[in-house]
C-alpha cells in the first residue's frame, strides 16, 4: 500500500513543480477554442445564459417566478460544471496520448490541465449566474458564504473525479459513450430545474432526489442562495464522496500511472 | 558525472483485453509476443545492457519493431522497465515527436516557450535562450508567424533548436533528422558534436546508417528487443 501512496504523491508533487506547464496549456486551450470568434470565451457566458433562460421562460409555465429563476440559475451553473468534469474525465488521458508517450510529464499535469480548463469555463458561466441573481433581486445574506464553501468542495474534488474517470477511459474505451449517455439521463434525474415538494416526496422524483449523489453537490451550492439555509446533511455527504474519490484516485494513480503509456 | 548504465533491462507487458466491443490487441511497442498461459505478453526489451559515459554519441539501429524507440522511452522515463537496472545521471531531454506541444495557432516565438516548459525548463531559462534558439533555427521573420504556416522542415528546425540550445546533458532523439534540408542537417550535426564535447551524451535512433556513422561514435544494434551488437 505504501509504495502505491508514494508513487501517487511523487506524481502529484511533480505536477505541482511543473505547474507552469498546466497553467499555460489550460489558458492556451481556452483561448484556442475561441480564437477565431469575435466574442471569444464570452461565448461560454452566452451559452450559459441561453440554457438558463430556456428553463426559466419555457419550462416554467405562467408569469416569471423569481425564486424559480434563482433556483435554475444556480442549479444549472453547478450542473454544467459537474457534467463537464465527468464527461471530460473519460478522455483526460486518452486525448493526451501523444504527450503521455512523448514526454515524461506526470499524469497529474494532464488532470490539472483539465481541471483548470473546466474552472475557467465555469468562471464565465458564473458571471451569467450572478447577472441572473442580480436581475432577479436575490436577497444577499451572510449564508451565501456557505455557497462559496460548496463551490470550493466541488472544485477540490474535481482532480480526483477527472483522474478516476480518466483511468476508466483508458481501460474501458466505451466508457466515454456510456458516461455521456448516462449524464444526459442524469440531467433529468437530478433536480437541476425541477423541485421536490410534499406531493412528489414519495414518488419517483423523491427517490431520484434523495438517492442521487449529484443532488447534494447541487444543494451545497444552491440551497444557501435559494433558501438562505445551510444544507448540513448535503455538506456531510459531499465531503464523504469527495474523500472517497480522492482515496480512489490516489490508489489508481499510484498503481497505474506507469502503465498508462503502455495501455493507451 | 553524466552517464547511462543499463543492466539486463527488460520491458514485458500484458496486452490488456479491453472491455470493449472492439478490443484492440495491437502491441504498442516492438519486441516479441508470447503468453504466460492466461495472457498475451509483449517482450519489448529483453536483457538490454550497455553503458555510456560523457561524450558518447550512441546510434541505435535495427529493423522496425526492434525496440529502439521503446529503449529511448525507457531511458526518458516514459516506460518503467519491468526488470533489470537503469541508472541515468544527468538532465535528460528528448526529441521524439517534432510537433509535440507545438500549437498550430501560436507563433514560433510562443511555441518556444511552450515547448521549453513541456521539456522541463523554466520561463527564465527559456527567455534567456530564446534569441539564440531563433537564430539557430534560421526561421527569420517566420518566428512571429503562426506555427500552422510552417513546413515540416521549419518545424523540425524549431524543435531541434529548442531541444539543443537549452543544453541538456543527455539528449535522446528518434528519427528526427529525416526532416530539414542538407545544410541544416550539417549544422545540426555540428551542434550535436558541440553538445557531446561539452561532456554530454546523445542517443539517436535512426535507420540511416550513413548518418549514424557520421554522427555517432558508438552503435547499439537491436533485434526483437535484444541487443545484437554494441560497439
Amino acid at each position: 500500500m505504501l509504495p502505491i501512496l508514494q508513487s501517487a504523491i511523487t506524481d502529484m508533487q511533480g505536477a505541482i513543480a511543473r505547474r507552469r506547464v498546466w497553467i499555460v496549456l489550460a489558458s492556451e486551450d481556452i483561448s484556442d477554442q475561441h480564437r477565431r470568434t469575435t466574442l471569444g470565451p464570452f461565448w461560454l457566458l452566452i451559452n450559459y445564459l441561453c440554457f438558463a433562460a430556456t428553463f426559466i421562460f419555457i419550462f416554467h409555465a405562467g408569469p416569471l417566478d423569481r425564486s424559480y429563476a434563482i433556483y435554475v440559475a444556480t442549479g444549472s451553473w453547478i450542473w454544467f460544471y459537474i457534467m463537464e468534469i465527468i464527461t471530460l474525465g473519460t478522455s483526460v488521458f486518452v486525448r493526451e496520448e501523444s504527450f503521455i508517450k512523448g514526454t515524461n510529464l506526470p499524469l497529474s499535469v494532464y488532470v490539472m490541465r483539465a481541471t483548470l480548463q473546466s474552472v475557467i469555463r465555469a468562471a464565465y458561466g458564473l458571471i451569467g449566474c450572478v447577472l441572473v441573481l442580480i436581475l432577479m433581486q436575490a436577497p444577499v445574506t451572510i449564508v451565501w458564504l456557505w455557497s462559496i464553501l460548496g463551490i470550493a468542495i466541488v472544485v477540490a474534488v474535481t482532480p480526483a473525479v477527472l483522474a478516476v474517470f480518466g483511468f476508466l477511459g483508458v481501460y474501458f474505451p466505451d466508457s466515454q459513450y456510456v458516461i455521456t449517455n448516462l449524464m444526459r439521463v442524469a440531467m433529468f434525474a437530478t433536480p437541476v430545474f425541477w423541485q421536490i415538494n410534499a406531493a412528489s416526496e414519495g414518488g419517483l422524483r423523491g427517490i431520484l432526489y434523495h438517492w442521487n449523489p449529484l443532488t447534494y453537490f447541487l444543494e451545497i451550492v444552491r440551497t444557501p442562495v435559494t433558501d438562505g439555509s445551510v444544507p448540513v446533511r448535503a455538506f456531510v455527504i459531499c465531503v464523504i464522496v469527495a474523500v472517497s474519490f480522492w482515496a480512489l484516485a490516489i490508489g489508481l494513480l499510484g498503481a497505474l500511472r506507469r502503465q498508462v503509456a503502455l495501455a493507451i | 558525472m553524466v552517464s547511462i548504465r543499463a543492466e539486463d533491462l527488460r520491458l514485458v507487458y500484458r496486452v490488456r483485453e479491453k472491455l470493449s466491443l472492439a478490443p484492440r490487441l495491437t502491441p504498442r511497442t516492438g519486441g516479441t509476443i508470447g503468453t504466460d498461459g492466461r495472457h498475451r505478453l509483449v517482450t519489448a526489451l529483453d536483457g538490454v545492457s550497455f553503458e555510456l559515459k560523457a561524450g558518447d554519441r550512441l546510434g541505435l539501429v535495427g529493423p522496425n519493431g526492434a525496440g529502439k524507440t521503446t529503449l529511448l522511452k525507457v531511458l526518458y522515463g516514459i516506460y518503467e522497465p519491468s526488470g533489470g537496472r537503469l541508472t541515468v545521471e544527468g538532465r535528460v531531454d528528448a526529441l521524439f515527436n517534432i510537433s509535440l506541444g507545438f500549437r498550430q495557432e501560436a507563433t514560433g516565438r510562443r511555441n518556444i516557450m511552450l515547448r521549453g516548459l513541456i521539456n522541463g525548463w523554466n520561463e527564465d531559462e527559456i527567455a534567456a535562450r530564446a534569441e539564440e534558439i531563433i537564430a539557430f533555427s534560421e526561421l527569420g521573420d517566420f518566428i512571429d508567424m503562426p506555427y500552422k504556416s510552417y513546413s515540416q522542415g521549419m518545424a523540425a528546425r524549431l524543435a531541434f533548436s529548442i531541444a539543443t540550445t537549452l543544453e541538456p546533458q543527455i539528449l535522446l532523439m528518434d528519427e528526427w533528422i529525416g526532416a530539414g534540408d542538407a545544410s541544416f542537417q550539417e549544422k545540426a550535426k555540428r551542434r550535436m558534436d558541440e553538445l557531446a564535447e561539452k561532456a554530454g551524451i546523445i542517443v539517436l535512433a535512426s535507420h540511416n546508417r550513413e548518418l549514424l556513422k557520421r554522427t555517432c561514435n558508438r552503435t547499439l544494434e537491436m533485434e526483437k528487443g535484444r541487443v545484437k551488437g554494441f560497439v
